[in-house]
Order: C-alpha cells, then structure tokens, then sequence
C-alpha cells in the first residue's frame, strides 16, 4: 500500500465502507484465493468493529430501541461517517444529529437526545483536569463586594449542558437502575429536562438542574460578567436561585478561577 | 436599566453557597457509602466497567464470566458480598486474584 496515489485512496475506501467497488482493483491474496473474497472478510470487520465501538459509547440509546433496530442503523451511519480520527472513543459525535434526520427513528422523538447526552458523558470523561477554588479563595472575594459584579468565574472543562425537550436525565437515569423496566415506567419521556455533565474525579455524573441555572452557566461559559450572567439568569427563569446554583457549582468542584478584571479593580 | 442584582445580593448568594458547599464535608458518612470501589472477579462477560468510550482497552473486554482480572465499580462495601465462582473466597474481591481451579 505504500505510496498509495489519493484516487486510489478513495476508491479503497469506497470498496471498503460501501462495497461499491467490491473489490478494489489490483488486490491479490498471498495465498492465490479470491481477493474479493477475501476483502469483504476484511470489509466486514471493520464495520462490525465500528458498530461495536458505536455499541461501547451509546448503551442507552441502544436499550431504547433494542439491538437489532441499533446495529442496523448503527451499519447506516458507519457507511456514512467513517472515523475521522484514530481515537475510536470519540467516534460518534454525529450520530445524535444523523439519529434525528433518521426516519425510522422517528417515533422515538428522544432517541437523538440520549445519544447526545452518552457522547457527553464520554467526552466529560476525556476532559482536563482541573482543581476546584478552595473556600478560602472564593471567600477573599467577598473582601471587596463592590467589584464582585464584574466577576468572571471559570468553570471545570468536564461541565457540559444538554436542554432537551424530552426527559433525557430521567430515560438515562432510568436505564442505570436494577430493574429499568420499573424505572422506565414511572417517567414521561415528553417533560423537557435540562442536563449538567460533570466529572467529579473519575466519574461522570448527570444530574438534571433548572432553566435558570442552565442559562447562568451558559452566560460564564460565554464570558459574561457574574452579575450579567445572574441578571440574565433571572430574566430567563424567574425562579432563577443563584445561591442554590452556585452551591451546587461549588459542591460538584465545578468552579475552577474567579477573577476580577484589572480594568474593574479600583 | 434596573438592576435587580446588587453587589451586596451578589455576595450574599456567593456566601451562603460557600456554607451549602461546605455541608457535605460534615456529612462526609454519608457520602463515603457513594463512593465506588473496584470489584474483580464479579462482571459478567462483557460487562466490566469502562466509560471511557469506544476503543479503550479496557471497556466490555472482559471474555469469561466471573474474570479475575476484570472489574466493575459497585457500590462501596458490596463487592465481597458478591459471588464470584471464580474466587477462591467464593465472593468479589478488592484485587485482582488467582482463579481457582474449575470443577
């Protein structure tokens, strides 16, 4: 295969992921069987291995619609979006929007948001380090609360929200207890649920949090000042609690830099 | 523009956060029972924990039932409380161990 031309490249490709050519031309086997033959042994692994990998990062989604609806939507997608990286763990940061273009996917209107918040969870798993403030920083802050409205706090690279119109938390929630079948039955999968990703040392945990604080974490994402992003907070969700949403940030050791802008300080 | 978020309520907000976050150090019982331990010798084939994603080595790798060098995160205490047919102690077990013989 070495200096290989680009063309060739692509039908190699082509006859790998489609099958259309089935063979790439001037393919011979060592031992004088049927190169054909032999390249669609070679072409079924691959894909196989891919939909097992797809398998490895969206167990839920797959639970949702069961295995064999899975693998064959899975194969689809495959065929469409081979790996553009080596790194396997991130492979299937598309599925979620091909899951919602998917027809036959339709009548599981939440499927695309469980795939979205599994490749999430996976990439909250990859994420920097990084430590939390300690106490007694945030404490210093409120040495000169005058400045404290231009604030910028920084949050941990794991954090990551997901707004969905569906009860995403609850189906994912769902799938991780003994009995999912139980579980399942209790939750209406059409009340809209927001979710916060967030690693807390090796685990990724999902919790559901309120608009309001949805909306504030996206604001310090963007940059805004601490007192924009509470405003904007409040507007967004009248019953918008900072106290209670910052608690939650601390706790979860999603708060890793505050600092004040030296243009602010006086 | 009105401002409904002063300095001071700013503070305020930040402080009595600073006190919830500091709750559940006092707790800490209650959280210990949370955390995770590695338990070998009790993940079905293919059942071992991993949530590293997709192509890591280590994620539903695992060949046999009961492996002895595979592990799966249970809540912390239940581990040698397990079954394992494979341990010789006949229970899940916090390292990886030696399989006694089948049969």
């Amino acid at each position: 295969m070495r200096g290989m031309r680009v063309s060739d490249q692509r039908i190699f490709a082509d006859a790998l992921l489609t099958g259309r050519p089935s063979c790439p031309p001037g393919l011979t086997a060592w031992n004088g069987s049927d190169p054909e033959r032999r390249f669609a042994i070679y072409r079924s692994n691959v894909i196989v291995s891919l939909i097992d990998a797809l398998a490895d990062t969206f167990p839920v989604t797959q639970q949702l619609v069961g295995e064999e609806f899975f693998r064959a939507m899975a194969r689809l997608f495959v065929q469409e979006h081979p790996p553009r990286s080596r790194i396997l763990a991130f492979y299937g940061e598309g599925l979620a929007n091909f899951i919602e273009a998917f027809a036959p996917a339709a009548a599981v209107p939440y499927l695309a948001d469980v795939a979205r918040l599994e490749m999430l969870r996976v990439s909250a798993y990859h994420a920097a380090d990084a430590m939390p403030l300690t106490a007694e920083a945030i404490s210093r802050l409120l040495a000169d609360v005058a400045v404290l409205p231009e604030a910028r706090i920084g949050l941990h690279p794991s954090l990551a929200v997901l707004r969905s119109g569906h009860a995403v938390v609850s189906l994912w929630a769902a799938h991780q207890a003994a009995d999912a079948a139980q579980a399942l039955a209790a939750v209406d999968p059409e009340a809209a649920e927001t979710a916060l990703v967030l690693r807390a040392g090796l685990d990724v945990e999902i919790s559901r949090i309120p608009d309001g604080a949805a909306a504030f974490i996206e604001q310090m994402r963007q940059g805004a000042a601490f007192g924009d992003a509470a405003e904007q907070a409040s507007a967004a969700d009248p019953a918008f609690d900072l106290a209670a949403t910052l608690g939650l940030l601390m706790r979860g050791g999603a708060i890793t830099t505050m600092t004040i802008p030296r243009s602010a300080t006086s | 523009m009105n401002k409904t978020m002063t300095a001071a309520s700013l503070a305020l907000a930040l402080g009595a956060a600073l006190t919830v976050a500091a709750a559940p150090a006092a707790a800490a019982d209650g959280k210990m029972s949370m955390e995770k331990e590695h338990c070998y010798g009790v993940a079905l084939k293919g059942k071992n924990d991993c949530k590293a994603g997709a192509g890591t080595t280590c994620a539903g790798t695992s060949k046999t039932d009961y492996q002895s060098n595979a592990f799966v995160a249970v809540p912390k205490g239940t581990c040698e409380k397990t079954v394992s047919k494979t341990s010789p102690t006949g229970y899940g077990q916090l390292k990886e161990f030696k399989p006694k013989m089948a049969g």
